[in-house]
């Protein structure tokens, strides 16, 4: 059993590594056009081997499986090595989905740097598993400089002066997060002389911290951080600029996964594996700073006059959700921040994809110069209307149980004032995607855009095909929470 | 904790706030590059301090070297990025960076 755990395991970052080796031993001149399928099939293949992977969980009844290839794991407390648990099992096929979407968007967009966009992307996609597979946090900020690598390179590809603009910012708000992340890191070091999961748990389990005022300094150091890296209001300024700047292939996976890995997993990982109950003013820290995310992002995105920025704002708002059920310290908050992870990959994207498309067959995404297109693009319309409903939380859809999760973990840590706050937010989510739909796709059609056609191709395929994850795993809701009850989880 | 562990506390945080001031202060790309890289340096200091107060110095030297590494591919990117903005606006003022707002 173990060996085909092995094997399955190699794949999340084999794969990925196979590909880039693939491609530049034959050469840009040959493999131009099978990019766009080689990205596919990584994509696919991760999405694929997490299923198979969280089922092998499932049946041999285990809660992680540990791997290490150079070395045994169990020679000192100091040795790295990977592991993969139902949270990284359903992240990993998060990315692989995203990955998917955004290899077919740039099919769909004729990208004319594909080979450079690919190879970047495969890195990004090896980066981003590498985030999920970590075990001890020097390894976790080897892999976010990876991913933050790649995605800066992506932002800026076309080398257009907005790129590039928001690729500055990014690099430079990303490097300081990652200097205090280092920072927080090496005064955790000084306490327990390792950095692994499990000695840093153990550690502040037992309180047996020498210098307590060190613990603070590193977790305020990580807090601020993690923060950073995923945009959390207020350090979110450039999480916006660096959405709308980017090509759109590349804000699908920067919007659907690239800030969750490489902020809000992060600091999953630490609630889940660190946190869950001790230290409960960094609890509220998290909690409050959640609920600040959530307003603010969700009043920021009503003022927006921009496709993709509005989505960036939302992100902002919906990542709040994710910080709070996660920080609330107890099992039903955490599982409803991995789902909510889960949902806002699929929707996110499906939303990112349709801005593609209307990006694509109008040339713009300022939503005063687009109107009525529901009739010229029904896919891109109908699975927005979709995607949108699933994020503001209404019941069908998948986004209704996670957000329920979350508010009901909220209520319970934190009072009916917090729980309350999270709920009258869904409203604005609601108040700012309708006057999305409103101004893009509902109403008369506008003059210069009576030629519109549908956009073909690889954005229809995974605009549908997210859609469909959408509603299907919203309609399997509840046999997933009685398999979560039965395992006495909820 | 004795004198030469404070003394390098002390100089690792004068290290950090001085690169984070002149990121603030500045409105130059280069200078801005500078200032990220000040601020890894005190992360250095910090990471030989652990080290040296644990007695493993192993495990943070095979640290620092993959920070140093990457920290340089890090200021590569970004000064790449800087020479592709000053060559579509003329200057490295970063108060002309100013197409994105909202």
């Amino acid at each position: 059993m173990s060996a085909s755990f092995t094997s399955l395991i190699y794949t999340y970052i084999g794969f990925p590594l196979l590909a880039i080796v693939v491609l530049n031993l034959i050469g840009k001149k040959h493999m131009e056009k099978f990019c766009a399928p080689i990205g596919c099939a990584v994509g696919v293949v991760q999405a694929v081997t997490s299923v198979i992977t969280m089922l092998l969980l499932l049946q041999y009844n285990k809660a992680a499986v540990n791997f290490s290839q150079f070395w045994d794991m169990s020679v000192s407390t100091e040795a790295a090595y990977f592991s993969v648990d139902a949270i990284s099992a359903i992240v990993l096929f998060c990315i692989g989905m995203v990955t998917a979407a955004s290899f077919l968007t740039a099919a769909g967009m004729r990208e004319e740097k594909m080979f450079n966009y690919t190879n970047v992307m495969l890195i990004l996609v090896l980066g981003m598993s590498g985030i999920a597979l970590v075990t001890d946090l020097f390894s976790l900020y080897v892999f976010l400089e990876i991913t933050g690598i790649a995605s800066f390179v992506l932002i800026a590809l076309h080398r257009d002066i907005i790129g590039l603009e928001g690729s500055f910012k990014y690099l430079v708000m990303s490097a300081v997060a990652s200097a205090f992340i280092l920072a927080g890191l090496s005064f955790i070091y000084m306490e327990t002389g390792s950095l692994r999961y499990d000695a840093v748990a153990e550690m502040l389990a037992g309180n047996t911290a020498a210098e307590p005022m060190l613990i603070w300094l590193a977790f305020l150091f990580l807090i601020a951080g993690f923060s950073i890296k995923s945009g959390i209001v207020p350090f979110h300024g450039w999480l916006p600029d660096a959405y709308q700047s980017a090509p759109a292939p590349v804000s699908v996976v920067l919007g659907g996964i690239v800030t969750k890995m490489a902020g809000v997993y992060a600091i999953i990982r630490i609630m889940s594996d660190f946190l869950l109950g001790t230290y409960s003013v960094i609890n509220l820290a998290f909690m409050l700073l959640g609920l600040l995310s959530i307003v603010m992002g969700a009043l920021a995105a009503i003022a927006q006059g921009d496709f993709k920025r509005i989505l960036a704002y939302s992100s902002i708002s919906q990542i709040g959700y994710i910080v709070l059920g996660a920080s609330t310290g107890s099992m039903i908050g955490l599982i409803g921040a991995v789902l909510h992870f889960f949902n806002h990959a699929t929707f996110k994207t499906t939303l990112f994809v349709n801005s593609a498309a209307v990006e694509r067959q109008t040339g713009t995404t300022e939503i005063e110069r687009l109107g009525g297109l529901q009739k010229q693009m029904p896919v891109t319309g109908v699975s927005s209307v979709l995607a949108f409903l699933s994020t503001a939380g209404i019941p069908p859809l998948a986004g209704f149980w996670s957000k329920l999760l979350i508010i009901i973990a909220a209520w319970q840590a934190g009072g009916p004032l917090i729980a309350g706050i999270a709920l009258v937010a869904s409203i604005l989510t609601a108040a700012y995607f309708l006057r999305l739909q409103r101004k893009v796709f509902f109403g008369p059609v506008e003059e210069h855009l009576s030629t519109v056609k549908e956009a073909r191709g690889g954005i229809a395929v995974s605009a549908v095909a997210l859609s469909a994850v959408t509603v299907v795993v919203g309609l399997l809701f509840p046999v997933l929470l009685q398999i979560l009850q039965a395992q006495g989880l909820l | 904790m004795n004198t030469l562990t404070m003394a390098m506390l002390v100089t690792a945080f004068l290290l950090i706030v001085t690169g984070l001031f002149m990121l603030v202060r500045t409105n130059n790309l280069i200078r801005i590059i500078i200032a990220v890289e000040i601020v890894m340096k005190a992360i250095t200091l910090l990471l030989i301090l652990a080290g040296y107060i644990n007695g493993s110095e192993l495990l943070p030297q095979a640290f620092i070297v993959t920070v140093i590494v990457i920290e340089v591919v890090v200021a590569v990117v970004a000064a790449g990025i800087a020479i592709r903005i000053y060559r579509h606006n003329g200057d490295l003022d970063i108060r002309k960076l100013n197409r994105l707002n909202g």
